[in-house]
């Protein structure tokens, strides 16, 4: 497992800027996730990394060494493709002793053997292991590719939303899973995700893209308390952050145009009056749809609260976020 | 009971629109669109067939119809198993189908990976390999035969350039031990595209990213090509075999129009003789048996293959 630093890596497909000026340190051992919209350059910032792909500038270091001018095969990363990328005309057994089976490695069959059951022990995919590839559902093939990437020992794994397509529940199993493994390993990971939850729970550090910007990069508290913009404050946050005009209430400070409300900084039963549009019963917490002055406003509330649409609330903020009018944070 | 839009429709539906209109069931009428295809299927197929079969138990000529037809039970059967010329015809045949398959599967499918490997102009190469797969094979004989003109034709020049020997110094079809090969190479020159054709969507179905994923789990160029690209690419070679195997039994014009079947008998493939013995000689009744023999040993082979390329394409 190694550090792997990429530097003002820069890449474009014709006219299209997938990534751009990119500069950033994935520490021995820690799991990176990268958050973005659709083509932000999560994944040319993998293959970028695999070797799948060359940079127009810039360069990539594994271990301290520049590996631009490597092949994949001598980068020695495991991937895992948002597509799974399996081999169709192949068992799932053959599939994952796949990376094991070069002849390079010498790896001895009952070596083999026993890792690849193990690893289809954790992803529970076992009870398929003479299956072919393609008589597999998405979930099992997305497991398959996972177990493919898990049986090496590469210097980092790359991982493009490897959840993605599993039920609710084998995916908040297989994150914990995952993250055990990763840390068992003390491996290097880079992950790609739309998933808010296995971003702030799974990772050490995130970084955001914007248009193949790296915008922020931090620990997850850091990105969720501290984004330097209302691009990165919208990325994380369920509900989303409330934007509303900065002087709506009193106290914002100069410059402000616009005020990031997260649930947390909205306080009930006090300040202005707003009125119930909607209520979502999560279970576990209500989630509240609230109109202030014809701002839509969407807040947290007690599961027991016996509020109905058309009644009115007090809020007002607490310890807000501000942004001016280009969107960046002041405090 | 509810009024669905589809009850309403079957209410609105009078019973057996063309029973009213023409008088008709709708099974008579069912039976009405069916029957030309029965009787067709009747007509060209089955019929003839039932009557080769029976033609090959008797000693009939069909240039002499109005002789008495003898019932002989096996008797021809018998003849052909036991000709030696009808055995080194299969030995011609077997030989001529062994040859131009294993030729143009290799030629063909060397020519669909380098054409895959995307290049510039690599769709006009396409189009001019595939050339020769568009003349009429009878054309295609004539032609061939004045390319292997030992004095003026071309292929006895390429030869002598390629190698020093003299270009009159051999003749490909008048040679006992050449005329094989004139016929497998002239086979092979005009069908290898075909194969190559089928190689090449074979290898296009095999997607990129497949390719990827090989090479991040560091497989190697030889190892990506004898674990990915040939498995996966196999059920459509065997697919060429079989139609080419299936094309070159009959193989006929061609021949006919380079060599006739010469030197000697030295070329003459089953279907050749077939039609000598049919009609030429005119002996029905034994070219009736050759004919069956022939289909069962064609229907055999085919099953055989099409199950092992169905296993192919299970793994």
């Amino acid at each position: 497992m190694s550090e792997v630093r990429l530097s003002n890596l820069s890449k474009a497909f014709g006219e299209t800027i997938a990534v751009d000026d990119v500069t950033m340190t994935i520490p021995n051992g820690a799991l990176v996730t990268l958050l973005g919209p659709t083509g932000a350059g999560k994944t040319t910032i993998l293959r970028l990394i695999s070797g799948l792909e060359q940079p127009e500038g810039g360069d990539v270091s594994i271990g301290g060494r520049s590996v631009v001018d490597d092949t994949p095969a001598q980068r020695n990363v495991a991937m895992v493709f948002q597509q799974y990328s399996l081999y169709p005309h192949m068992s799932v057994q053959d599939n994952l002793a796949f990376p094991l089976r070069s002849p390079l490695l010498k790896t001895p069959a009952e070596e083999i053997e026993r890792k690849v059951s193990e690893i289809a022990e954790v992803l529970r995919i076992s009870h398929k292991m003479n299956n072919k590839a393609t008589e597999l559902s998405g979930g099992e093939m997305q497991r398959v590719s996972i177990g493919r990437a898990l049986v090496r020992e590469p210097t980092i794994f790359l991982m493009d939303e490897p959840l993605s397509s599993l039920d609710a529940k084998l995916r908040s199993d297989l994150r914990i899973e995952l993250k055990r493994i990763q840390e068992n390993l003390g491996a290097t990971l880079l992950y790609v995700t739309h998933d808010q939850i296995e971003a702030m729970t799974m990772s050490t550090h995130v970084g955001v893209l914007d248009h193949g910007r790296l915008v922020q990069f931090g620990t997850p508290r850091e990105i969720y308390e501290n984004p330097v913009n209302l691009y990165v404050a919208g990325r994380l946050g369920q509900p989303r952050i409330n934007v509303l005009p900065a002087d709506m209430f009193a106290g914002a400070p100069a410059g402000a145009d616009k005020m990031g409300l997260r649930p947390e900084h909205i306080q009930q039963g006090e300040g202005k009056g707003s009125m119930v549009k909607r209520i979502e019963h999560l279970g576990d917490q209500i989630r509240l749809h609230l109109t202030l002055d014809g701002h839509d406003v969407v807040t947290l509330s007690e599961p027991h609260s016996d509020l109905e649409p058309g009644d009115t609330v007090a809020i007002q903020p607490r310890n807000p976020l501000f942004f001016d009018a280009s969107g960046v944070r002041i405090t | 009971m509810s009024d669905t839009p589809i009850d309403r429709v079957a209410k609105a539906t009078p019973p057996s629109v063309a029973s009213k209109i023409r008088g008709l069931s709708d099974r008579a009428i069912a039976w009405l669109f069916v029957l030309p295809t029965i009787f067709l299927l009747l007509a060209v197929n089955i019929f003839p067939l039932i009557w080769t079969i029976n033609l090959s138990f008797t000693n009939f000529r069909a240039n002499r119809p109005n002789r008495e037809v003898d019932y002989i039970g096996l008797r021809n059967y018998e003849r052909i198993l036991t000709d030696e010329d009808i055995w080194l015809t299969m030995q011609a045949t077997a030989h001529f189908l062994f040859w131009t398959i294993f030729f143009q599967v290799l030629i063909g499918f060397t020519l669909a990976w380098l054409i895959n490997r995307k290049f510039k102009g690599n769709d006009l190469w396409t189009t001019l390999i595939v050339l020769p797969m568009m003349l009429s094979p009878a054309v295609v004989g004539n032609f061939w035969t004045f390319l292997y003109q030992p004095q003026i034709g071309l292929f006895n020049y390429g030869i002598s350039f390629l190698t020093g020997i003299d270009p009159s110094s051999f003749q490909m079809i008048g040679d006992v031990t050449l005329a094989p090969w004139s016929i497998v190479i002239v086979d092979t020159w005009m069908w290898t595209p075909f194969v190559m054709l089928i190689c090449l969507a074979g290898l296009r179905s095999i997607p990129d990213y497949i390719y990827e994923a090989a090479e991040i789990d560091r497989a190697s160029q030889w190892r990506q090509f004898w674990t990915i690209t040939i498995p996966m690419v196999l059920p459509f070679l065997m697919l060429a075999v079989l139609f080419r195997g299936i094309e070159n039994f009959k193989m006929f014009d061609l021949v006919v129009q380079l060599t006739g079947g010469g030197p000697g008998s030295i070329t003459e493939l089953t279907s050749i003789n077939l039609k000598r013995e049919a009609f030429e000689k005119w002996r029905t009744g034994y070219a009736s048996a050759y004919a069956i023999i022939l289909f069962v040993t064609v229907f055999g082979l085919a099953s055989i293959y099409v199950k092992a390329l169905n296993k192919v394409k299970e793994r």
